[in-house]
């Protein structure tokens, strides 16, 4: 917590007793004058109580009900000490500062104050306003559970509580920001998270200095390992059961409040291609929709520069049949190929980003317009070759295959540097440019962690974890990689057992 | 300088990628040219020559590993320093940096020279040297880990092209290979030694033992890495001679991706432009592995940090790129590199060996003596 100033008045510590005006007058002032606060007076056997709080903070029923109900309704002369002894509320606490009082008023607090007495009392009856649990929107899944995390911390911690009820769950709290505090919870199970992760995530959120944290995507940038490159190295979800399912294996969540994506950490480079929906699927199924992944990025990067570098450099490599039709659909075109792919991906990148930022109903238009009437026009306007056309869109869509949005992004992205170089020098480039992503990737790590695992450092067990599915009669374990205290999810030996004619 | 080099643990490989960065840094561009070299001189008897390099060259890591493991964890510069003392030590570490550079220039050249000669002969040199050099500068900046990541990775990206040998294999003709065993045993070993360009590399085992995490273990991987790089050199060499008349081998730069051109795909006319592009990834683990060892031993010899040798190493490349440029001079100089590496990486360890365990000895003597 950020330390209020301290005055010190008469050389006192205690700011009571005061008359009720000053009260008012000190509470106003330090509240800036706002006008929310409200002030209710009382005189119960010749006490004068206080009651006040800010009026939109605080729950109304509870005040009524077990504050104000039990002290108007009985006839005792009220102290501070009777106050708390008698009301039904938890969590009430002695206030000597003012300073302070108000820190927790600003919080949902009532401030209740006897007259005379050395000091007041402050009951926390916050009233938080959120929105229910909804279907997830960015992760849509088709199987399994629906529900995505909210705005809300408490709900959040919720509904993990939920998922994993066990008392071997931790939620360490972090407060972070020096301006606009936020609450942060690190989520672990204490028997299978690797001790060295949870250090390493425990140090990075203790160490950071931010004056705000407006989300937690933005968390996830400041303690990643690498900062200046484009792929995250933390996986956002606002799913509970990827988040959980992710704990389970022991990773680590990080949840902030006000936020309702969570960070799973460490990531490796292929879990941005898993969805939790391998898991539900049958695994021969998963297994297929895993590899389609990887085909699908693959495409989504290689095939464009492949085009433009082709047709710039090396007409020798398309056979005769196809590069007659190549050529007839590229004979109106007055561009280079790389100015044309350029302006064809710019084109598909503006269409994708209108269609996000506008309402659905709007964007759904948008995208019949944009897509078959600009691209059937460009075509015909001559500003396009059709085989083109074909190219950048089955690219565009491949790279939507990836479950992570923030990945999808980077592939998309990549794509540029790629086509320029390939229209450039041609296809070397390519080799040289892809090259140069899979270094970059070696170079990665995520919380300390390398980020191609398990490819490099190869680890076999942990393929079926990554690239494919095996089913759960042959993959017991937890994935090495993350070197989890237990490795082992149920003995082997029981899930091979058959029942069938020899019983 | 201490015989002896401890690493610590976290940059430590296990000892199964010894077998990937073997096999890389001895297939690198050797392979290209060399079913052409052999066949000069053994003719169709040149897959005999392949057989007895395979087997020099296992004989060769016999003797490695037991110099290696006279020491807990030293490398050949230390090694030498014990052996021949200070000086002499460090002058023959420095014999080994000129050596390796003289490799990683060559190759550097060698690969810029094909994708010139199959791809873009109006390119400048400078050009794809600067970005190959940028790429290499970019990956040792990572360190040792990740030179074996990439050895490891890029292995995996481009193990397939070998696979698509399959179609020329299916033209051979069998009828090149008779008459059979024709070839002097004379004729045969210098075949053999003909195809060293390929085996040169396997010094790197040198180097690197003191990164290896489970010393013991070390044998089986290097066995398996030079068996593997013998049975390659083989496939390609009897598929070349197969599948090219005599004349036509003789006067083939490089038959290998000579033997690319035939095949063909409904979308690919030109498969040898996929391989030749593809190339750079097979190439360019040796590219790192031995600019890495520069640096590592610079730093080791005189205690020069790796960086300042990599930017030093980088530029003095990229003049190398540019004025080497005619032909004559380029083959001359691969020869040359040839040359000497057949003597460091096959003569050399044998000279080694006894003066090793001559000094192994006296130390122990005197240790009872005292």
């Amino acid at each position: 917590m950020r330390k209020q100033p301290i005055r010190i008045k008469h050389g006192k510590n205690s700011d009571f007793p005061l008359s009720i005006e000053v009260l008012k007058q000190k509470v106003k002032e330090q509240l800036q004058n706002i006008p929310d606060i409200l002030f209710q007076q009382y005189q119960i056997q010749e006490k004068d109580i206080l009651i006040f709080y800010i009026d939109y903070q605080i729950n109304k029923k509870q005040l009524d009900d077990s504050l104000l109900d039990t002290i108007l309704n009985r006839d005792i002369q009220w102290s501070t000490d009777k106050i708390l002894n008698e009301v039904p509320i938890g969590n009430g606490t002695k206030q000597t500062k003012i300073d302070k009082m108000v820190t927790e008023l600003i919080a949902g607090a009532v401030g209740v104050y006897v007259v005379g007495e050395p000091d007041a009392i402050t009951y926390n009856i916050a009233k938080q306003e959120k929105r229910n649990l909804q279907k997830a929107e960015t992760e849509s899944l088709v199987l399994g559970p629906q529900v995505s995390f909210t705005e809300s911390l408490a709900t959040n911690l919720n509904v993990i509580r939920w998922r994993l009820n066990t008392h071997d769950l931790v939620t360490e709290k972090f407060i972070i920001g020096e301006r606009g505090q936020s609450e942060v919870r690190m989520v672990y199970l204490k028997t299978l998270a690797n001790d060295t992760d949870v250090q390493t995530m425990r140090q990075r959120l203790q160490n950071l200095v931010v004056d705000e944290l407006e989300d937690s995507s933005i968390l996830s940038q400041y303690i990643e390992d690498n900062s200046t490159s484009i792929f995250p190295q933390f996986y956002l979800t606002e799913l509970p059961d990827r988040l959980c399912y992710a704990i389970g294996k022991g990773r680590i969540g990080v949840l902030v409040d006000k936020s309702p994506t969570s960070i799973i950490a460490p990531s490796t480079f292929f879990s941005f291609f898993e969805s939790t929906e391998d898991i539900y699927m049958r695994w021969n199924v998963g297994s297929f929709l895993r590899i389609l992944r990887f085909v699908a990025m693959f495409i989504s990067v290689v095939v464009t520069p492949t085009y433009v570098a082709c047709v710039t450099f090396h007409y020798e490599v398309l056979p005769t049949p196809l590069l007659a039709s190549l050529g007839q659909s590229r004979a109106q075109v007055p561009f280079p190929p790389i100015i044309e792919a350029l302006l064809l991906e710019l084109l598909i990148e503006l269409l994708r980003e209108s269609g996000a930022r506008l309402p659905t109903k709007v964007g759904q238009t948008i995208g019949i317009v944009g897509g078959i009437v600009l691209g059937q026009a460009a075509v015909e306007a001559g500003l396009t070759s059709n085989v083109l056309i074909i190219v950048v869109a089955s690219s565009a869509l491949a790279s939507f295959t990836a479950p992570s949005y923030i990945m999808g992004s980077a592939i998309r992205v990549i794509r540029f540097p790629l086509i320029i170089i390939a229209g450039l020098i041609g296809l070397i480039g390519v080799t040289l440019g892809i090259c140069f992503f899979f270094i970059h990737l070696i170079r990665m790590t995520s919380l300390g962690r390398p980020y191609l695992l398990p490819a490099y450092p190869f680890n076999w067990k942990d393929m079926d974890n990554s690239f494919f599915r095996l089913p759960f009669t042959l993959s017991n374990t937890r994935s090495t990689s993350f070197q989890p205290k237990d490795m082992r999810r149920y003995p082997k030996q029981k899930a091979q057992t058959k029942k069938d004619i020899d019983e | 300088m201490e015989v002896n080099h401890v690493v610590k643990p976290n940059l430590q490989i296990r000892a199964f990628y010894l077998f990937f960065i073997i096999l890389n840094i001895q297939t690198g561009l050797g392979i290209l040219g060399a079913p052409r070299h052999i066949f000069q001189e053994a003719k169709q008897d040149a897959w005999i020559s392949v057989l007895i390099g395979g087997v020099i060259m296992h004989v060769v890591v016999v003797v490695m590993v037991i110099i290696l493991k006279n020491y807990e964890s030293a490398d050949i510069l230390g090694i030498q320093v014990d052996v021949f003392g200070t000086w002499i030590g460090k002058a023959l570490g420095t014999v080994y940096i000129l050596y390796i550079f003289g490799v990683l220039l060559s190759s550097l050249i060698n690969y810029i020279q094909i994708v010139q000669v199959f791809i873009y002969p109006q390119m400048p040199p400078w050009l794809l040297g600067a970005l190959l050099i940028l790429l290499i500068v970019y990956t040792v900046l990572g360190g040792f880990r990740v030179a074996v990541g990439v050895t490891f990775v890029f292995f995996f990206l481009s193990f397939w092209l070998f696979f698509f040998l399959y179609e020329p294999a299916r033209l051979m003709d069998l009828n090149h290979f008779k008459p059979m065993l024709e070839a002097t045993p004379k004729e045969l070993l210098f075949g053999s030694y003909q195809a060293g360009y390929s085996y040169v590399g396997l010094e790197i085992l040198f180097f690197i033992y003191p990164f290896i995490e489970n010393k013991k273990k070390i044998s089986m991987p290097v066995h398996a890495g030079v068996a593997s790089t013998t049975i390659l050199l083989l496939v390609v060499t009897v598929i070349s001679v197969g599948f090219f008349t005599s004349i036509t081998l003789e006067h083939l730069i490089w038959p290998a991706l000579s033997m690319y051109k035939i095949i063909e795909y409904p979308i690919i006319e030109r498969f040898d432009l996929i391989v030749v592009t593809q190339w750079a990834m097979v190439i360019f683990p040796n590219f790192i592995l031995f600019a890495w060892l520069i640096t590592y031993s610079m730093k080791r010899l005189y205690g020069i940090s790796q960086r300042k040798v990599l930017y030093t190493i980088a530029t003095l490349l990229l003049i190398g790129i540019i004025y080497i440029k005619k032909q004559t001079i380029i083959s001359q100089f691969i020869a040359t590199i040839s040359n000497i590496g057949f003597i460091i990486a096959i003569v050399y360890p044998v000279i080694l060996l006894p003066l090793v365990l001559i000094k192994r000895k006296l130390v122990k003597m005197k240790e009872k003596s005292k």
